[in-house]
């Protein structure tokens, strides 16, 4: 009896072993809430549409957050979710920057990769983009400002090149406005991201363009128009949705990536102070369009005020030299011919033969600076934009995603995802793409899952979020 | 020498899964202790009394050699607060072992020894591309402890002894996924490997037994740092330009392998029936952060800046876990054996990482002896052990600054089976 009990125990207990079973967590239910996702669109500027490095093209496009949201929305119901893709064999679009290396200094070394779907300057290619003419889901057009969406001929060699490629060649006239009420009229879900570009432009430009104004609560009656006409059409039918204010684009690092080392570097070298061009007012060297600034005055974590554009980042190279290269560089951008180049440094009473950045007569160029003063501008019409959109998106009942609260805590503390720290610094925070100003794949989950986190508060569904590092960051070759 | 090269095989099959007690402690030192919820420092079984209370050493009427070898099978479900599939451990079975040989009179009032057992130890792998591949992918923690133990009878009632334990053979290897990505957009992976420098400490005990039907027993096992020096620090898949910023080929580590505090009673109700209750107390609260120094400057993980070091908190509480625990003589061979043990997990809400991925745990017991003649006998012991489906959400994380790990749901479940032979002369 006593062997045979050990015969028997000793394989009953191997069972026993074998038997430590695989525990098993059930899925998270996936419910819609009272939201219908079944058609959503989305309404936006180059963020919406994907756009990264510089560049519209294929895999910025594939990996935009309303793609995301819409892959995620089917999960409850959402349907198909058609974007007006370049396609593969013109998968570069209208071409784009690519990081090649990191040099000693630690600066980027890129490279521009050419489109090869149109428009492309200064190739022989100049035909329009590859045209688009099916329904779009989503309706991201770069460069779009909240005051273009209803200019007609928008969609025109003479207005946008990106709209023109979606605008029926029928009805070359139909504007944003109209296009989105043809779209919104089966929509039941949206989101919208508009307004940026209404600051953006002004900003970029350093506030050195004539032509880039920005919207403000004294002088708007346009913005404040449009913005409520797109939110009316676009729920004219019950659809339900998210509406997105603009970031604070001083945090991003287009702005904040070129003073801090422009300012160790003066420091470095005992360089006491800087004189910079402000403003786009024609005038010489006791005009008011002079600004001397100290070097502590240059923004970096330790304090300053006055912000680099990442443009600028070759000429704050050339400070102290007696060099006309920058100047050369922003006459080129403006597009004039180059003949025009010596009456454009009289305009501004430049001369090239002085030390470059550090006097009256040859300043850093305004394009290249948002100063202080530029700073309140900006600073006072993103309040304006965005006390407008939450306004119209309270009135209306909508979801609203405050991107510019979300982009002040991801500055100051970084977001973390699994594991993984993503900051808003250039390159190495991962959020933001080579050229500063938009996002990344990974920026782009971020953003898919912030506002699921908003939908989901709002309308009672249960979205579940991407795991945002699956996403890439910037690629480091 | 011959001690020595044994060592180097148990080196190779020694390690737990965290199996049997909180954090990356193992208590699996006995296979009649193991059949009995864990209960030992009350009573005088065996050998393993060397582990238990070395003050119980001296009450045990047999001298041997006894050796037990386990296998702690642990099978886990992972569900990521934003993933879309469960992840499941690469599953790896472990064996911790445990040898003891015990000498001295027949009749004399002391008995020596010396032990080699495995109080703490670690081993997961996780699932390839999981989501918390940046905060682990594997770990492999060893900790083999060698005791020399002497152990006194003061009176017919009371004994005492202590056991001096040397850190003989530590070692960690912790893995996990760098977040920089190539031109491909893969990611590249840093390892980290390195010997603990031998170390001492003591376990001493006393044991009190008033009558034939009751026993009391307390224990003490001091703390021991496990200290890496110059451990070997691997970086692969990074290209060239990431490369630059990871520089470091060697790190520096300690990790705290706690004291524990044990209390005991036996109950003898008749010949056939011993019955175990114990308490343990783990100092945990040792156990603050988990740092690495490095030798050459590393990319910060947060802010993307050099540096030489790295640092996550772990904010360990001390613990306690409760056992209970009984055998049965069936006949003149056979023993049997039931127990349960409640462990109460020294890791806070907010701080689970996934190296310990710890959670109050429920284990059920059962074992058997079977006696071969009068030397020889065998010991087979089961533990059930169920861990608590555990969550830790991103608000967790950020609440508590430990966004170094992943937020989701994690739940686990441990057999291990084991088996004892037993020579006493």
């Amino acid at each position: 009896m006593n062997t045979s009990f050990l015969k028997n125990s000793l394989p009953a207990l191997a069972l026993l072993g074998l038997a430590a079973c695989q525990p098993e967590l059930d899925a998270p239910t996936v419910d819609k809430g009272s939201a219908d996702f079944s058609r959503y669109i989305s309404i936006g500027n180059s963020l919406t549409a994907g756009f990264a490095d510089n560049g519209l093209y294929l895999e910025g496009q594939q990996s935009s957050y309303p793609s995301i949201l819409a892959q995620q929305f089917s999960a409850a119901g959402g349907g198909e979710f058609v974007q007006p893709l370049f396609p593969a064999d013109k998968a570069n679009g209208s071409g784009f920057v690519k990081l090649l290396s990191i040099d000693a200094s630690g600066s980027p070394v890129t490279t521009t990769v050419p489109g090869n779907a149109g428009r492309n300057p200064g190739a022989a290619d100049k035909a329009p983009y590859v045209r688009f003419d099916q329904p779009i889901n989503n309706l991201g057009i770069p460069g779009i400002r909240m005051v273009d969406v209803q200019t007609a001929g928008y969609g025109s060699l003479a207005g946008n090149a990106y709209f023109e490629r979606i605008t029926p060649v029928a009805n070359p006239l139909e504007t944003y406005f109209q296009r989105v009420k043809r779209e919104a009229a089966t929509a039941t879900f949206f989101t919208t991201w508009l307004g940026s570009n209404d600051v953006l432009g002004y900003a970029t430009a350093g506030g050195a363009s004539p032509t880039a104004t920005v919207p403000s609560s004294t002088t708007d009656t346009s913005f404040i128009r449009k913005s409520a006409r797109i939110l009316n059409v676009l729920t004219a039918n019950g659809a339900k949705g998210v509406v997105s204010t603009v970031p604070d684009v001083t945090g991003i690092p287009f702005f904040t990536t070129v003073g801090p080392r422009l300012k160790a570097n003066l420091i470095a070298k005992n360089v006491p102070g800087m004189v910079l061009q402000t403003g786009f007012n024609p005038g010489g060297p006791t005009t008011a369009n002079r600004k001397p600034i100290a070097t502590t005055d240059i923004r970096d974590a330790s304090g300053g005020r006055q912000l680099f554009t990442l443009g600028g980042s070759a000429a704050a190279g050339l400070i102290g030299t007696a060099t006309g290269k920058p100047w050369r560089d922003v006459y080129k951008a403006s597009g004039n011919p180059p003949a025009g180049f010596g009456a454009f440094l009289t305009t501004y009473g430049v001369d090239t033969t002085a030390l470059f950045g550090v006097t009256a007569q040859n300043p850093f160029p305004s394009a290249y600076v948002l100063d202080d003063v530029e700073q309140a501008t900006v600073a006072t019409a993103t309040n304006y934009i965005n006390s407008t959109l939450r306004t119209q998106a309270a009135a209306k009942n909508l979801v609203l995603f405050d991107v510019n609260v979300f982009f002040a805590g991801v500055a100051l503390n970084g977001y973390a995802t699994n594991g993984v720290n993503n900051n808003t610094s250039y390159i190495r925070g991962n959020i933001f793409s080579l050229d500063g100003v938009h996002l990344t794949p990974r920026g782009n989950a971020v953003i898919a899952n912030e506002m699921i986190k908003v939908i989901n508060a709002k309308y009672g569904s249960t979205l579940q979020q991407v795991d945002p590092n699956t996403y890439r960051g910037i690629l480091l070759p | 020498m011959k001690f020595k090269s044994l060592l180097l095989v148990g080196g190779a099959l020694l390690t737990g899964t965290a199996a049997s007690a909180g954090g990356y402690q193992v208590t699996l030192a006995g296979q009649k202790n193991n059949g009995m919820g864990g209960v030992g420092v009350g009573l005088s079984l065996d050998q393993a009394a060397m582990f238990y209370n070395p003050g119980a050493l001296a009450m045990v009427k047999e001298r041997g050699v006894q050796l037990g070898v386990n296998g702690t099978i642990a099978r886990q479900a992972f569900r990521a607060e934003n993933g879309s599939t469960q992840r499941e451990l690469q599953n790896t079975t472990t064996t911790p072992f445990n040898l003891y040989a015990g000498f001295g009179p027949t009749e004399g009032k002391f008995r020596a020894g010396i032990a080699v057992y495995t109080p703490f130890g670690n081993k997961l792998q996780y699932a390839d591309g999981w989501e918390g591949r940046f905060a682990l992918t594997q770990i492999d923690l060893k900790a083999i402890y060698v005791q020399p133990t002497f152990s006194y009878a003061v009176t017919e009632n009371l004994s005492v002894g202590a056991g001096l334990m040397v850190l003989a053979l530590g070692s960690v290897n912790l893995q996990r996924d760098v977040p920089s990505q190539d031109s491909e957009g893969k990611f590249g992976s840093i390892e980290l490997d390195g010997k603990a420098k031998n170390k001492l400490g003591f376990n001493a005990g006393v044991f009190f037994k008033p009558s034939e039907k009751l026993s009391l027993g307390i224990s003490y096992r001091s703390k021991i740092d496990a200290q890496v020096e110059d451990g070997d620090v691997t970086f692969t898949g990074l290209s060239n330009t990431a490369a630059a910023s990871f520089q470091a080929t060697k790190f520096n580590a300690t990790l705290p392998l706690p004291a524990t505090t044990s209390i005991g009673i036996g109950i003898m109700p008749n010949e056939k029936l011993t019955i175990g209750l114990d308490v343990n107390f783990v100092e945990w609260s040792a156990y603050r952060t988990l740092r690495f120094d490095f030798d050459k400057p590393i990319s910060d993980s947060k802010t993307g800046l050099p540096t030489t070091f790295s640092e996550s908190k772990r904010n360990y509480d001390d613990a306690l876990t409760f056992r209970i625990g009984g055998q049965y003589q069936v006949t003149s061979g056979l023993t049997v054996r039931a127990g349960g043990t409640y462990d109460n997990s020294p890791v806070k809400d907010g701080f689970l990482t996934p190296e310990t991925p710890d959670a109050d745990r429920i284990t059920g017991t059962l074992g058997a002896s079977y006696k071969f003649g009068e030397k020889f006998s065998v010991d087979l012991s089961t533990q059930f052990v169920n861990l608590k489906k555990r969550t830790i959400t991103q608000q967790d994380l950020l609440n508590n600054g430990t966004t170094d790990r992943v937020a989701g749901t994690y739940k686990t479940q441990v057999v291990v089976p084991g088996i004892g032979l037993n020579y006493t002369f």
